[in-house]
C-alpha cells in the first residue's frame, strides 16, 4: 500500500473521446511511465507522441483547445478527476493524490457542446459579453483625444475583475447555468462590472443593466457561490453578482417610472 | 443613391447548441424572481415570525392562546388581510419557487462545498416547508373546528393534533425547515438585492442570520414541546361566543370569594 504512494510506477489516465459533436462518446485509457512534475497538458503531450491505448490499440492524439499553457489564455478548461479545471495548472503529482485508485480521468466540460475529444464550444460566453456589450466604446471617425482620468481606487477595484480568462469554469460548476435556466454566468456578470466601472465604458452603464435583466440575467443567480471557489483567477464574482443585482434592480424600478 | 438603407445582411452566425446566451432585454423573469425573492420577506416571513411569537401564549395557557387567536381574528379586515397578505403571496412564492427548484441543477456530489450545499438545502427545505403548509392549512385551518368563530377551541385543536405522535414529528420537521428556509432565505436576500455584497458582509450577516432562524426555531419548538406535556383539555370552549354587539370580557370573572371588583366597561 504505501509503496505504490511512494513511488508510483506509471501514470495512469482515463479520457473520454468523441470524434465528432454527434457520434457517441468512448473512454481511452492510457498508461505513462511516472515523471515527477508534470500538468495535464504535458500528459496530453505523453498520449500525443505515442498515441497507444493500454490495450496496445493504435489511436490518435487527443484534441483539446490550449494556446498558452500558463492559464492566462483560459482555452484548455476541463473535467480533471470529474472537477472542472484549467488543464495546465492540474498538476498530476497533486491529482494522483488527491484520487483513490490514482487514475486521473479526464472528460470535456458537461454544459457545452462538444466540437471533439476534450474540445468544446463555449461560444456561448462570447455571445453573452457582445450582449452585455463588454467593452469600451471608443471606435468612431476622428480622434477621441485621451481616455478619462481613472482614479487608483476604481482601478484597484477593477483589476480583480479584468482577470478573467473567459475559461467558463464559473459557468461549468454553477448549478443554475443550464439549459433549463439559459443563465448568462457568472463572468459575463463581472465584465459588465468591470466596463461599468470604467469611466469611459460608464456611457453604456445602463444599457448593459437592462440588458443584464432579461430572460436568463442576473436573477437566475441562486448563490451557490460555486462561481467563487472554482475560478482559477480568483475573481470576486459573488461580489460582482451582488452589487450587479443592486444596480439593475435600481435600474429597473428607474425605468419602471419613467416609461 | 437608395433613399431607403438596406436591410441588414442575413445574419451569418451559425445557431448555438446547448445553454442558449442571454435574452438581454427580454421578458419578465426578472420582476418575477425578485418578487419571489421580496414576497419570502415580507408579506411571508413576517407572517412565520408574527405565527411564531403568536405560539408562545400556548405556554400561557388554553385562554391566553384563546385571547391571541381571537385578537388576530379581530383585526379590522381581518379575512382580506389573510389573502392579500398570506395566501396569495404564498401561494405565488410556493409555485414560483418550485419552478426554480425544477430548473436548477444541484451538483454538491461533485463540488461539495458550503455554499453548494446550502444552495441545494435552501431548494429542499422550501418543497418540505411547503408539504408542511399545505396539510397544516387543511388539517387546521379549513377542516375541522373553525377556529375564526370558535377561538376557544384553539388549544383543544392543536393539543388533539399533536397527540398523534407522528404529527409532533411533522410539526418539528416542519418548524425547522421553515425557519431554515427563512433564515437562509434573508441571507440570500442581502446578498442577491446587493445589500451584502462583499465576502466580510456576507459572513457576518451569515451569522446574524444563523442566530435568528435558531432563536426563531427555538421558539416555534418551546411552544410545540408546551402543548405536547401539557395535561390534555378537554373539548370545552374556554370562550363562549358572546351575544352579537355586546362588549364583554374576555377575562372569566373570578371567583367571589377573591373579592375582586366586577369587571366592567373601562373607562
Amino acid at each position: 500500500m504505501a509503496e505504490t504512494k511512494v513511488a508510483p510506477k506509471t501514470i495512469r489516465v482515463e479520457v473520454k473521446r468523441q470524434a465528432t459533436p454527434e457520434t457517441a462518446a468512448f473512454v481511452e485509457k492510457f498508461e505513462f511511465p511516472y515523471r515527477s512534475g508534470m500538468n495535464i497538458t504535458s500528459l496530453l503531450g505523453e498520449i500525443a507522441m505515442a498515441p497507444v491505448t493500454t490495450e496496445g490499440k493504435q489511436t490518435t492524439a487527443v484534441t483539446y483547445d490550449s494556446n498558452c499553457l500558463e492559464e492566462i489564455c483560459g482555452s484548455c478548461a476541463m473535467l480533471i478527476t470529474g472537477k472542472a479545471r484549467m488543464a495546465c495548472s492540474a498538476l498530476v503529482d497533486k491529482l494522483m493524490a488527491e484520487t483513490k485508485d490514482g487514475v486521473i480521468s479526464l472528460a470535456p466540460l458537461t454544459k457545452f457542446p462538444v466540437v471533439r475529444d476534450l474540445a468544446v464550444d463555449r461560444s456561448v460566453l462570447f455571445e453573452n459579453l457582445k450582449k452585455v456589450q463588454a467593452w469600451v466604446p471608443i471606435d468612431g471617425s476622428y480622434d477621441l483625444g485621451p481616455g478619462p482620468r481613472q482614479f487608483p481606487q476604481i482601478q484597484e477595484e477593477r483589476y480583480p475583475l479584468s482577470n478573467c480568462i473567459s475559461c467558463t469554469i464559473c459557468m461549468e460548476v454553477c448549478p443554475q447555468f443550464n439549459e433549463a435556466t439559459g443563465f448568462v454566468g457568472a463572468a459575463t456578470i463581472a465584465q459588465a462590472k468591470l466596463f461599468n466601472m470604467d469611466p469611459a465604458g460608464a456611457v453604456l452603464k445602463e444599457e448593459r443593466l437592462r440588458a443584464l435583466a432579461g430572460d436568463g440575467g442576473i436573477q437566475e443567480c441562486g448563490f451557490a457561490q460555486n462561481c467563487v471557489q472554482a475560478c482559477p483567477k480568483q475573481l470576486p464574482l459573488t461580489e460582482a453578482i451582488s452589487d450587479m443585482g443592486r444596480d439593475v434592480f435600481v435600474q429597473q424600478v428607474k425605468d419602471f417610472f419613467a416609461r | 443613391m437608395a433613399s431607403v438603407a438596406a436591410p441588414a445582411p442575413p445574419s451569418n452566425q451559425h445557431p448555438i447548441k446547448g445553454v442558449q446566451p442571454l435574452r438581454a432585454g427580454e421578458g419578465n423573469s426578472f420582476v418575477l424572481r425578485r418578487l419571489h425573492s421580496l414576497t419570502g420577506i415580507v408579506p411571508i416571513g413576517a407572517f412565520l415570525v408574527e405565527h411564531i411569537i403568536s405560539n408562545i401564549e400556548i405556554v400561557h395557557g388554553p385562554l391566553a392562546y384563546a385571547q391571541q387567536v381571537k385578537f388576530l381574528n379581530g383585526l379590522p379586515l381581518v379575512r382580506v388581510l389573510e389573502w392579500a397578505f398570506i395566501f396569495i403571496p404564498l401561494a405565488f412564492h410556493a409555485l414560483y419557487g418550485v419552478y426554480i427548484a425544477i430548473k436548477g441543477r444541484p451538483n454538491v456530489n461533485v463540488y461539495p462545498w458550503a455554499g453548494n450545499w446550502m444552495y441545494l438545502s435552501q431548494r429542499v427545505t422550501g418543497i418540505l416547508a411547503l408539504a408542511y403548509i399545505i396539510q397544516h392549512l387543511y388539517f387546521q385551518r379549513f377542516t375541522g373546528v373553525s377556529l375564526p368563530e370558535h377561538p376557544g377551541l384553539a388549544y383543544w385543536k392543536v393539543q388533539y393534533e399533536l397527540s398523534n405522535p407522528l404529527m409532533v414529528a411533522v410539526y418539528v420537521i416542519g418548524m425547522v425547515v421553515t425557519c431554515w428556509h427563512f433564515a437562509y432565505g434573508v441571507w440570500l436576500f442581502a446578498a442577491k438585492w446587493g445589500i451584502t455584497p462583499g465576502d466580510r458582509a456576507r459572513k457576518k450577516f451569515g451569522w446574524v442570520c444563523g442566530v435568528f432562524g435558531t432563536v426563531l426555531c427555538a421558539a416555534g419548538l418551546w411552544s410545540i414541546i408546551a402543548i405536547v406535556n401539557a395535561p390534555a383539555v378537554p373539548f370545552e370552549d374556554v370562550m363562549p361566543a358572546q351575544q352579537p354587539g355586546v362588549m364583554a370580557p374576555t377575562v372569566p370573572v373570578q371567583n367571589e370569594s377573591q373579592q375582586q371588583p366586577p369587571l366592567t366597561q373601562q373607562q
